[in-house]
């Protein structure tokens, strides 16, 4: 059982390695931070897998806090990296 | 104890084929708005239903819980990510592609 | 009816017109303490997966939490009602079933055929947390995007705009207005696919 998990958790490891080729590729900067959201969501999963895996309960706890940092991340790149002339936006109306 | 363990796979299983679904959607979906779709949705079910399959075989009600409370603490996040972003990139002025899609008839 | 919900429609009517009287406020005070202290408690011991041993810290650190959370949060007289969260649930859970099969599916079709578009979703919805939370919901649900929440209306991307996109947010509102107990005006008509470009 524990080698399904394992096995599940690889698989989802490979799914993040595909993933890499929107960052590498995606055109606009927001692109690349969908991805980087997406690494989160299966950092969650992967995480939760390893906990059952391996018995580290703990690792339930690692998982919650991914969950928390990945929205800041976005909200933060959202906020700081990718400003937008909301002046310009208005005169544009 | 058996049955349990199948149900328990099998919702496992189908968790990483919506991963799967995600990913692929992430690289083939042709703009910002339509690939948060695949984030959003395909993503937070694939994590749903591996946390369901994995509370299935928890040790406890506490940790049960604490299955759910991950899932919904990620669906609150992405939701609220998935608006920012979008929003953003409207206000922005990327262009969503509208009409009509296939893969096929555009590069 | 129960306490809370009559206290608070007493609270709504006194701003009108009706004097306040002193010790229904209170009752309605000690009941919303006692229930915030019960869901701290309830998320503590999911936390710690019911260690026994950290109820020595956890027991002051909740009551502490309880005290901030009731100086933070006195503009926010909501809370979801039980009936509405047991239509709610289900309906979320079939729902975003089906969002994710309909992602899947354009996914993993040879061609990833789709239809974009931008809708403008007129709100019935009063201003405040409903607002917030139907834009979250609808991000969650099949084939819908919320992408910008104005004064009047939701924008909305669609993966597909040739579906009934105005009926189907217009449920999604009601389940929404009946998880925050609110009541909303009765729906209008509107022409269905005719996405503005």
């Amino acid at each position: 059982m524990n080698d399904f998990y394992l096995a599940v958790s690889a698989f989802l490891l490979v799914n993040i390695l595909v993933g890499l080729v929107r960052i590498l590729r995606g055109p606009t900067p927001p692109d690349r931070m969908l991805m980087a959201q997406m690494f989160g969501t299966t950092g969650v999963g992967i995480l939760l897998l390893l906990s059952e895996a391996m018995g580290l309960p703990v690792l339930r706890d690692v998982a919650l806090l991914f969950a928390l940092l990945g929205a800041l991340a976005t909200v933060s790149f959202v906020r700081r990296y990718w400003p937008v002339e909301f002046a310009e936006e208005e005169s544009k109306e | 104890m058996m049955f349990e363990e199948w149900i328990s796979s099998a919702l496992v299983c189908a968790g990483a084929f919506f991963y799967l679904a995600g990913t692929l959607g992430m690289l083939r979906f042709p703009d910002i708005y339509t690939r948060l779709h695949a984030v959003t949705k395909a993503d937070n079910l694939g994590l749903g239903l591996l946390a369901a399959g994995l509370m299935l075989r928890a040790e406890s009600w506490p940790a049960m819980i604490k299955l759910a409370l991950i899932w919904m603490l990620a669906l609150v996040t992405s939701a609220t990510a998935c608006y920012l972003v979008a929003n953003n990139a409207l206000r922005a002025g990327l262009p969503p592609v509208l009409g009509r899609y296939r893969s096929g008839s555009r590069p | 009816m129960t306490q809370s919900e009559r206290g608070r429609k007493m609270f709504i009517e006194s701003g009108k017109k009706e004097k306040f009287p002193m010790e229904r406020h209170g009752m309605l005070l000690l009941n919303r303490i006692f229930h915030r202290f019960l869901l701290l408690c309830l998320l503590w011991w999911v936390l710690t997966e019911g260690y026994p041993g950290s109820w020595w810290f956890g027991l002051p650190g909740v009551t502490v939490t309880t005290a901030a959370t009731l100086g933070l949060s006195s503009r926010f007289t909501w809370h979801w009602r039980p009936l509405g969260m047991i239509r709610f649930v289900p309906f979320f859970f079939l729902q975003s079933l089906h969002g994710g099969i309909d992602v899947a599916w354009r996914a993993l079709h040879r061609q990833t055929p789709m239809n974009p578009a931008l809708f403008d979703f007129p709100l019935r919805l009063p201003h405040g947390p409903a607002r917030v939370f139907l834009a979250n919901t609808v991000s969650l649900l099949p084939g819908t995007c919320s992408a910008d929440l104005s004064e009047e209306c939701l924008k909305v991307h669609v993966l597909d705009g040739s579906i009934a996109i105005h009926t189907r947010l217009q449920a999604v509102e009601e389940h929404v207005a009946a998880l925050f107990g609110l009541s909303i005006p009765p729906a209008e008509r509107f022409e269905e696919a005719s996405p503005h470009e």
